[in-house]
Formats: structure tokens, C-alpha cells, sequence
């Protein structure tokens, strides 16, 4: 609040003092008043008037910066209503009062969507339980009649599809989950290899198809949940699927650094231009490849650079368009927990 | 070995029963779940493979169940994937706890595992093959013939594993490289050729020669 602005809103009122002003010095001339007296008079007016602008600015100065110090403070700061400074002014208290009657219809409608939302998150989690019987029992099907001569390339068909259908629905569960990965998170020793085996394994019809092979060389233990990691990877591996060149390879491995443990899947695919390399992990992102290729949604890699977020994972991509794509995923190792 | 299934879903129950059948298991599948702990006492199988949810009670109320009668083995098959119901069946007295979708081979291997910790006498599998006088030695991870000797790496003792196991039928190339990925395995097509050519190349050298039959489209066969 500046001094001019100030004066500018009190414009109605020095009118009226100045047409006041006017009215006296007219009615004291015709009155034949003495001149140097009522110049006297209206020095003195300005002066008082002039002393009672000067104080009602400085308190509403304060008046006001007090309450943006309380909203630089706050980090909610639709709560306005219930911080604001008192004051004696009526105009202050009637805002103060209708400020806190709106904040609080805010709120509530907060506290609405958040239990809205949170009710969506839990039918979400119970449909992707309930979807997984179906799921199971089409795979077993499938699984029970792959080596029947006659329906044979059929139900490798639709294991593939359900395949897919997991996948999609996995992502959906990972997504609605991953604002609070703490609630489900239980960090045990992990055999990378085996977390890597169990995803190739998964896969294993897609990857024979497409003549993929896999050459792994994973060590390294680490810390954390096996499940993540496992879908995490899994997202890789079938995007290294879909963006593959003749004859498929994909190179999986460890390393142990100083400051954590790395695990690369590397693979000879069409690779990334390097003007998209930065966006991959955006969500809803999909490159040139994505489009050309197969159905690309955008999500599968924001979903892994989210988790990631979440466990304190570091993912990065390398590429060279045309030659492959290396992903690399980093696990920190702090040095209280390393003992081994 | 007996497994006894409690599965509310009459597909998966079925299928699951075939699967285990195949696997050379006896199966016993429980159509209601009341009285549960009874029919497990009539049964009794030497593994129990369970759903958490079941229509009107939990899975892990009746591992408790079960748990005050017998130490039969049980295996939790669940659609849930949260840690917390995990950590609930291992608390529970579960053996294992498998997530739906569930691969076939992972479950019966995961099965296999938990029979062959609980189960004192386990039968052993066979370990050394003959056929014409070749013997495939698994553990010394060698072919013989007379007297001579010819040491295989882990991939071709593999692929000579299955076909032994299939002693004259023709085992398709698709087949074996299915088995193969199951064993951590993770080849294509062409790199099985390759993999078969130098099998061959050892027998040769070990005096053996068309021990392997190939069919086009149809496979290999020994």
C-alpha cells in the first residue's frame, strides 16, 4: 500500500472537505470576515486533516502488513478467516467475519473432494482384487491347455492379451497407491536377480515371441520393497519389448558403486531422439516411437519416475537413437545400512 | 502327494485342479466352507492351498483353524497385494503367500518347495539318464559313451535334460525354449540351433553320432 494510492482512495473525502473548505470561506467573505483569519482557519483544517490522513495511513499500513506476514507464514492459506489480526474498525470485523464464513464453506468442500477421492482410491484398489480372479482364471485356463495340438496357438493368443490386461490393471493399482507408497511399503533384503528372473519369467510367452534374448548378470542385493522394484522393472522391460529392432537383446545388469548399487537394462531397440530423452518421464508423454509403434498411454514410465520419487530411487534413461536405450536405476546405499 | 484346495471361484478352482493334477498331484477341492477344519481333518492332505477371501470368512481364521490341529503346510493365494495382508499370512502360520495372477510354473514350483521343506522323505529325482548307451549325468553335468567323456555347459545339459525326459516323443523347439526360459534360461529361437549344433558336435567327439532326431516342425526327439 502506497501513500498515493491511499490518498487516491480517500478521494471522496478531501472533495468533501475541499467543497466544505469552499462553502466557509465563502459564507465568512460575505460575512466580512477578515482575510488573513480565514486563511488561518483553513491552514489549520489542512494541517489536522492533513495530521489524521498521515495517522490513518501508518495503521493501516500495519493493519495489513501483519496479515500478509500471516499469509506468507501459513501453508494453508485458506485459513485466513480464523488468523486475522483484530481490529476496532467495524469494516475490518464484518470483512473478518465473511472472510472466516468462506474460508469455512472452502474447507469443507476440501474435506469433500479429499473423502470423495480417497473413497474413489479404495473402490479402485477392491476392483483391481476383485479383476484378478478373472484374470487367474483365464491364465490358468490358457496355462492348462497350451500343450492341446489344436487350440494351442489360440490360447497362447489370449494369454497374451490377459497378459496385457494384467499389466494395464497393475498400473492402475501402482497409480492409485503411489501418493501414499508408505502405507505399502515393506523394505527386506532383495536379490535383484531374482526380482529380475521373476519379471523375464512373467513375461516369458511376449519375450519367446518376439525372439528376445536376455543376459543377465545381476549380483548385487539390496534394500528394498520387492514388489515395487519388480513392477518398476517390469515397465521397462516391456517398453524395451514394444521399441525392439531385429533381433532382440537385452543386457540386465548390476553394479556396485560407492554410493549405491545400479541396475542397468539395456537393450538394442530404435533408442530415443535425444530431443525427447528429457520428456520421457512426463506423464502422458509419447515420443515419436510411441506414436508410430504400438498404443503408447504415457504412463508407464511417469508411474516408474513417481515410485522411484516415493523409495528414494534414482531413474535416469541413456540413449543413442537408432542403437538401443540403457535404463538405469539407482539405489542409494546410506552407510549405516550397508553392513554388507 | 495330496493338496487339498480352498477356492471360492469355480473356474479357477477347476482349473487349479487340473494344473495340480497334471503335476502328478492328488486333489481334493472343498465345495463348501463351512466346517472347514472338519473336511481338512477327513482329508488329510499334506499341503492346504487357500484363498484369503472366502464368502463369509477369512482365509487367515481358518489357517488359525487349522493350525490348532495339524502342521499341515499352507499356501495363501491372494488378489491382495498390500504388505500388511502378507505379513497377516506369514503372522497367521502360512508357509507361502502367492498373488493373483499367479504363473503357473511359479506356483507349482513354490508348492513343490513348501512339500519339500515340510516332507521328511521326498522322493529324489532321477539324476542320471541312459539311452543306446549314452548317459546324460546331471550333477557331474557331463555326457558319457564307453569310456569317453564330454562336459557340457549348463544351457546344452538342460536342453538334454528335457529331451531325456521325453525319451521318444519330439519335443518342439517352442517347448524348449519355454523350459529353457523357466530355468533362468533367457535365449531365442536361433540361439537354440546353435545350442543343439554344438551338442552334436560333443557327441561326435565322443563317438556318438544321430543320437538326436530332428523333424522339421516338429522338433527334436532322442
Amino acid at each position: 500500500m502506497k501513500l498515493t494510492e491511499f490518498i487516491k482512495d480517500k478521494g471522496m473525502l478531501l472533495l468533501l472537505h475541499i467543497v466544505c473548505m469552499y462553502v466557509l470561506f465563502v459564507y465568512l467573505r460575505l460575512t466580512d470576515y477578515n482575510t488573513s483569519n480565514i486563511a488561518l482557519i483553513l491552514v489549520f483544517w489542512l494541517v489536522l486533516l492533513a495530521a489524521w490522513l498521515l495517522v490513518t495511513y501508518r495503521q493501516r499500513k500495519k493493519y495489513f502488513r501483519e496479515m500478509e506476514q500471516i499469509l506468507e507464514k501459513t501453508d494453508r492459506r485458506y485459513l485466513l478467516g480464523e488468523l486475522l489480526p483484530d481490529s476496532f474498525r467495524l469494516e475490518d470485523r464484518l470483512y473478518k467475519e465473511m472472510i472466516h464464513r468462506s474460508n469455512k464453506s472452502v474447507i469443507e468442500r476440501i474435506r469433500q473432494l479429499e473423502e470423495e477421492q480417497e473413497d474413489y482410491k479404495e473402490y479402485i484398489e477392491s476392483w483391481v482384487h476383485e479383476i484378478k480372479a478373472p484374470i487367474t482364471g483365464i491364465s490358468l485356463v490358457c496355462e492348462n491347455r497350451r500343450h492341446v495340438p489344436a487350440v494351442f496357438d489360440d490360447f497362447k493368443t489370449i494369454s497374451l492379451e490377459n497378459k496385457k490386461i494384467e499389466n494395464y490393471v497393475d498400473m492402475a493399482l501402482y497409480y492409485a497407491r503411489s501418493k501414499e507408497v508408505y502405507k505399502d511399503y515393506m523394505i527386506q533384503k532383495t536379490s535383484l536377480k531374482e526380482v529380475v528372473c521373476e519379471v523375464l519369467d512373467k513375461n516369458r510367452l511376449l519375450l519367446i515371441q518376439n525372439r528376445v534374448q536376455a543376459d543377465i548378470s545381476c549380483k548385487d542385493m539390496v534394500y528394498t520393497d520387492k514388489k515395487w522394484i519388480a513392477f518398476i522393472l517390469n515397465q521397462l522391460i516391456l517398453n524395451s519389448v514394444k521399441y525392439k529392432k531385429e533381433s532382440p537383446v537385452f543386457y540386465i545388469r548390476t553394479r556396485r558403486a560407492e554410493h549405491g548399487v545400479f541396475l542397468t537394462v539395456e537393450d538394442n531397440g530404435t533408442g530415443i531422439r535425444p530431443e525427447e530423452l528429457s520428456r520421457i518421464f512426463e506423464k502422458g508423454f509419447t515420443g515419436t516411437n510411441g506414436r508410430k509403434e504400438e498404443r503408447s498411454t504415457g504412463m508407464g514410465l511417469y508411474l516408474c519416475r513417481r515410485l522411484c520419487d516415493k523409495m528414494g530411487i534414482g531413474i535416469y534413461a541413456e540413449s543413442e537413437y537408432g542403437r538401443g536405450t540403457k535404463m538405469i536405476v539407482e539405489f542409494p546405499v546410506s552407510n549405516y545400512i550397508s553392513r554388507d | 502327494m495330496h493338496i487339498f484346495i480352498i477356492e471360492d471361484e469355480p473356474l479357477i478352482r477347476r482349473e487349479l485342479k487340473i494344473l495340480l493334477e497334471n503335476a502328478m498331484y492328488q486333489v481334493t477341492a472343498a465345495d463348501s466352507f463351512e466346517n472347514i477344519s472338519e473336511q481338512i481333518k477327513t482329508n488329510l492332505p499334506d499341503l492346504v492351498l487357500m484363498d484369503v477371501n472366502l464368502p463369509g470368512i477369512s482365509g487367515f481364521d481358518i489357517c488359525t483353524q487349522i493350525r490348532e490341529l495339524t502342521d499341515i503346510p499352507v499356501i495363501f493365494l491372494t488378489g491382495r497385494t498390500d504388505s500388511m495382508d502378507e505379513l497377516n499370512g506369514i503372522l497367521k502360520g502360512g508357509d507361502d503367500y502367492i498373488t493373483k495372477p499367479y504363473q503357473a510354473p511359479v506356483l507349482l514350483a513354490r508348492i513343490a518347495a513348501v512339500l519339500k521343506r515340510t516332507m521328511a522323505h521326498n522322493p529324489k529325482e532321477a539324476t542320471v539318464f541312459t539311452k543306446n548307451g549314452v548317459t546324460l549325468d546331471i550333477p557331474k553335468c557331463s555326457l558319457f559313451y564307453r569310456q569317453a567323456k564330454a562336459e557340457l555347459t549348463k544351457n546344452e545339459m538342460k536342453i538334454l535334460h528335457l529331451l531325456f525326459l521325453h525319451e521318444g516323443e519330439f519335443v518342439s523347439r517352442m517347448e524348449l525354449v519355454e523350459y529353457l526360459w523357466e530355468n533362468h534360461i533367457f535365449i531365442d529361437d536361433n540361439t537354440l540351433s546353435v545350442h543343439v549344433t554344438n551338442i552334436r558336435k560333443k557327441l561326435n567327439s565322443i563317438g556318438v553320432s544321430d543320437f538326436i532326431e530332428t523333424k522339421r516342425g516338429m522338433g527334436y526327439c532322442i
